[in-house]
């Protein structure tokens, strides 16, 4: 997959626009990071904004704190503090398997937000952190699309890499690639974390561009939600499928959110439904069999829409 | 804490370990025979909340007789979605039904949320203060019935799978699907029929809850964990186990919660990982 991406780099649109645009490339960073533990690896975990959260509230502290860090390595710093997070986390779930993992890393989410409600002395509890201000615009857009075109670079490089065939190889069967040799926790472990400091990118860069950070708003289930999504729409274990799953699935939400803002996550789930049904490989796999349609590989067939419930229903 | 305050602590976890049970027995009936980690159960526990609410609105129905209509409608909800929906990806990688119930979760709470306005409402009937006091400890009538209730809907299903050709074809696909299948159980009808009651069980139980804490919709999430939780805790086999764990959980939550109310979800979670790791 040697895709040269052209970037378009923005014409000054009006403020709502950036701020989507802005949107829809902190959920592509996200997805990127999810894609790892959850595309490459096969983990798929239901808590990332766990680590989102963290890395929002850790740079909130560290730009609050008494050295007043500046807005870049108070990211680091966050980005840190997550890895550091999952690595420990993950030593302790990454045993599990399937279901379990995905539910103990929605517990780890869930506990993490009760955590930040409570602990007032650290956090502030519900009443949240406010962080200096900062003119909204261009200056999140371009660090959005930095985070953006890192995680693009990184995934590219690792993928074809000991780390990424090593992932893959635990995805498809992970008892068998122990036998090969791969010991599979320190992948995971690095999944894991690559994952978190992702979340924790855009957390950090969420929480200065909203200015008040609070539980409820940055450890809410939904974003974990949009970045799995955006990872199916696009194609999980892909280099482009969390960006383009992010795009299709910002396009969709925004659409949902002008025309029935009350049942905008009914939308939502209709669309999981949808694609888990029918395209769980997501669009990056129909373009490639669209692909191979058009260079005269195989021909189209009519059941090939419906070929995942077939290979996948009890009858 | 003195000996009342224990007291009354230890008969409170007694009284929610009812509902837990029930909740979690339609969670764990659906996971250890079909493998499917049904997100969408707190959904139909909402729904039967609001279906037992506006029964009671609308039509004045006592809340308790409302339960047999509930499960009813659950069942025939479940049945539908199952032989619709899920069925589709039944065999696919574990994620896959997984996000399908969240999805499907997600659709069903925001469809309560946006018919019904989120607003926080419970059922209030002329009895609902009403209970009796022994000793130090107080007893709400609600509550006491709705333990029994919920005792009895376990019974129910503990016979209905033992004695009954349905129950024994559903325990026969959950042990082995195509032995099941050559002595010819149909097994979607199977699958159907088992989440139907998964569903029915949590109709049963949002019921129950509708008269015994104010709602939102927003209520089924937290008990989904619950079950996920009760279910290993208590293991997917036999429904005694079940009924044991949500037992312990209910005990664990109670006095937690009777000392640091905000962080349920954190023991919650942290009772999951002890559960799982060990």
């Amino acid at each position: 997959m040697l895709l040269a991406v052209a970037l378009a780099l923005p014409r000054f649109q009006n403020p709502y626009q950036l701020l989507t645009f802005t949107r829809f490339l902190l959920l592509a960073a996200m997805a990127q990071g999810w894609n790892f533990i959850g595309g490459y690896a096969g983990f798929a975990a239901f808590g990332n904004v766990a680590f989102f959260g963290i890395g929002a509230y850790a740079t909130g502290l560290a730009m609050l704190s008494a050295w007043h860090v500046p807005f870049f390595p108070a990211l680091a710093f966050g980005s840190l503090v997550a890895a550091v997070t999952a690595a420990l986390v993950g030593a302790l779930v990454l045993r599990l398997k399937g279901h379990y993992f995905a539910i103990a890393t929605l517990g780890v989410a869930e506990a993490l937000r009760e955590i930040a409600d409570s602990w007032d002395d650290l956090t502030n509890g519900s009443t949240g952190l406010d962080l200096p201000i900062r003119e909204p615009g261009a200056f999140f857009y371009y660090t959005a699309l930095a985070l953006v075109v890192a995680g693009l670079v990184v995934t590219r490089l690792l993928a074809p890499s000991k780390m990424g065939l090593a992932w893959m190889a635990i995805r498809e069967d992970q008892d068998a690639a122990r036998t090969l040799g791969i010991h599979a926790t320190p992948y995971k472990v690095a999944a894991f974390a690559l994952s978190a400091v992702f979340a924790a990118l855009a957390g950090g860069v969420t929480a200065y561009q909203n200015i008040h950070v609070t539980p409820t708003d940055f450890f809410k289930l939904q974003y974990t939600l949009e970045m799995i999504i955006a990872c199916i729409i696009g194609g999980a274990g892909t280099v482009l499928g969390p960006v383009l799953g992010a795009a299709v699935y910002q396009v969709l939400s925004t659409y949902a959110w002008s025309r029935f803002i009350e049942l905008h996550p009914t939308v939502l789930g209709l669309v999981i439904i949808f694609f888990v049904i029918f395209a769980p490989r997501g669009l990056m796999q129909a373009f490639g069999a669209t692909w191979r349609m058009a260079k005269g590989e195989r021909r189209f067939r009519w059941t090939d829409l419906v070929a995942n419930v077939r290979v996948n229903r009890v009858t | 804490m003195n000996v009342a305050e224990l007291s009354q602590i230890a008969v409170n976890a007694l009284l929610l370990s009812g509902i837990l049970a029930l909740v979690a027995l339609g969670f764990s009936l659906v996971w250890g025979i079909m493998n499917i980690v049904n997100l969408a159960h707190g959904a139909f526990i909402v729904l039967g909340a609001y279906l037992t609410f506006y029964l009671h609105e609308a039509a004045g129905i006592d809340p308790f007789l409302s339960i047999p209509i509930c499960m009813v409608v659950m069942f025939a909800l479940g049945f539908a979605v199952q032989r619709a929906l899920i069925n589709q990806v039944i065999r696919a990688p574990i994620l896959a039904t997984f996000l399908l119930t969240f999805g499907l979760e997600i659709l069903l709470v925001n469809l309560v949320n946006y018919f019904c306005k989120g607003d926080t409402r419970s059922v209030t009937t002329a009895y609902t203060g009403a209970g009796i006091t022994l000793g130090y400890v107080r007893i709400p009538y609600i509550r006491l019935a709705a333990l029994l209730i919920a005792l009895a809907l376990v019974a129910a299903l503990a016979w209905f799978l033992r004695s009954t050709r349905a129950g024994r074809a559903i325990r026969a696909t959950g042990m082995d699907i195509d032995a099941a299948r050559l002595t010819g159980v149909n097994v979607p009808a199977v699958y159907a029929l088992t989440y139907g009651i998964g569903a029915a069980l949590a109709g049963a139980a949002g019921s129950l809850l509708s008269v015994m804490v104010p709602f939102d919709p927003n209520l089924g999430g937290a008990y989904t964990e619950r079950s996920f939780v009760i279910s290993v805790l208590g293991g997917l086999g036999a429904i005694g186990n079940v009924v044991l764990g949500a037992l312990l959980y209910a005990f664990v939550d109670v006095f937690v919660g009777a000392r640091l109310p905000q962080l349920s979800e954190a023991v919650t979670f942290v009772v999951l990982v002890l559960a799982l790791v060990y």
